[in-house]
């Protein structure tokens, strides 16, 4: 489990508008720089917010996505 | 001879919508009921006329990337300004609306950092970060349209493991007391956030909170107790979902023996929203 890598990626989701569209259009192609473990990778695709926050994501990370927001 | 003024704790998503959506109309009655404690709160600080505003707040990963998490920081420079987001989800909501830009008051500011410096509490210091929810929702509560007076914006490291001590944050509490006694001026000093809520930050039980634990917390806060506080420690606080608390403790730690008086108390099923004052003497 990398945690480091799910909650920067959150992060980046939450601060960079670019980036999060691109992520809701092609969520797959705008993963495909990023380390991830094949776990993470099928949660953040589905946008599973649950999933994410189990495998390390931080809690007011992922309820404040926009577009991801699990609550 | 400088003195603490007004003590205050109190949670700080005070948006009627959000609790609204998030616990239908008892939670808009709830929070309702909690901000007009909060509003007399800021009528009895603001005829104290203190000089400076010390908030003692937390960062929900909006101010600190993971480029850096600091246990303390104090915010330093002349003024501070509200975090601005492109598309505010959740209690970044309440923001919006609220005024954009904030005097801080550097010499008290530089006073905790730098006398902080010499008696070995080493704080990080920013001139940047900007203030989200957890600084300007109270504050904009208790001051409504008047005057605010010049913050010091000071960040606990509560969510990201590993988090400073209960017993720490009591020390930075007097650590702040001796630097404000030591100083010409009247301040005033409020933590926020909590109280449980968020039980080990799993999404999965966003809904629970723990009452008895709170109860707890208050009844030793209402007797002037501090040693309980600084005995919790990081596992009974994550378990509870009192990560929040470290805050209030700040606050304790610098005007213990007083007591706190509770001002508000009422049960959501995603928050117990509280608020409490310190009689000080």
């Amino acid at each position: 489990m990398s945690r480091y890598a799910v909650n920067s990626l959150l992060y980046r989701l939450k601060k960079d508008p670019t980036y999060r569209a691109h992520f809701l259009r092609e969520p797959e192609a705008a993963l495909a720089g990023v380390d991830l473990t094949d776990d993470e990778r099928r949660a953040f695709v589905a946008r599973d917010a649950r999933r994410i926050n189990e495998l390390g994501g931080y809690l007011h990370l992922v309820m404040s996505v926009p577009g991801i927001a699990g609550h | 001879m400088g003195r603490i003024v007004f003590a205050g704790a109190m949670s700080h998503v005070l948006d009627p919508d959000y609790y609204d959506h998030a616990c239908g109309a008892v939670g808009r009655r709830m929070v309702e009921e909690v901000m007009r404690e909060i509003r007399a709160m800021g009528d009895r600080c603001v005829a104290r006329r203190p000089d400076a505003l010390i908030i003692v707040a937390d960062d929900h990963l909006n101010a600190f990337s993971f480029n850096a998490v600091p246990a303390f920081c104090v915010r330093i420079g002349t003024h501070v300004d509200r975090m601005v987001q492109d598309e505010a989800e959740a209690f970044d909501k309440v923001l919006e609306g609220m005024p954009a830009r904030y005097p801080l008051h550097e010499s008290l500011a530089g006073g905790i950092l730098e006398r902080g410096l010499a008696d070995n509490f080493d704080l990080a210091f920013s001139w940047e970060a900007p203030l989200d929810h957890a600084f300007l929702s109270p504050v904009n509560t208790m001051y409504g349209d008047r005057a605010i007076p010049p913050l010091v914006p000071i960040w606990i490291n509560c969510f990201v493991a590993p988090q400073p001590t209960a017993a720490r944050c009591l020390a930075l509490g007097r650590h702040i007391a001796k630097v404000v006694a030591a100083s010409p001026w009247n301040v005033a000093i409020i933590g926020t956030g909590g109280l449980s809520h968020f039980p080990e930050l799993a999404l999965s039980r966003v809904g629970e909170t723990d009452t008895v634990f709170d109860r707890r917390v208050l009844g030793w806060l209402g007797e002037g107790d501090d040693e309980p506080l600084a005995a919790l420690t990081a596992d009974e606080l994550h378990k509870a979902g009192e990560h929040e608390l470290l805050k209030w403790i700040v606050v304790a730690g610098a005007v213990t023996p007083a007591r706190a008086e509770l001002r508000y108390f009422g049960e959501l099923p995603r928050i117990n929203l509280t608020a409490v004052e310190w009689r000080l003497a």
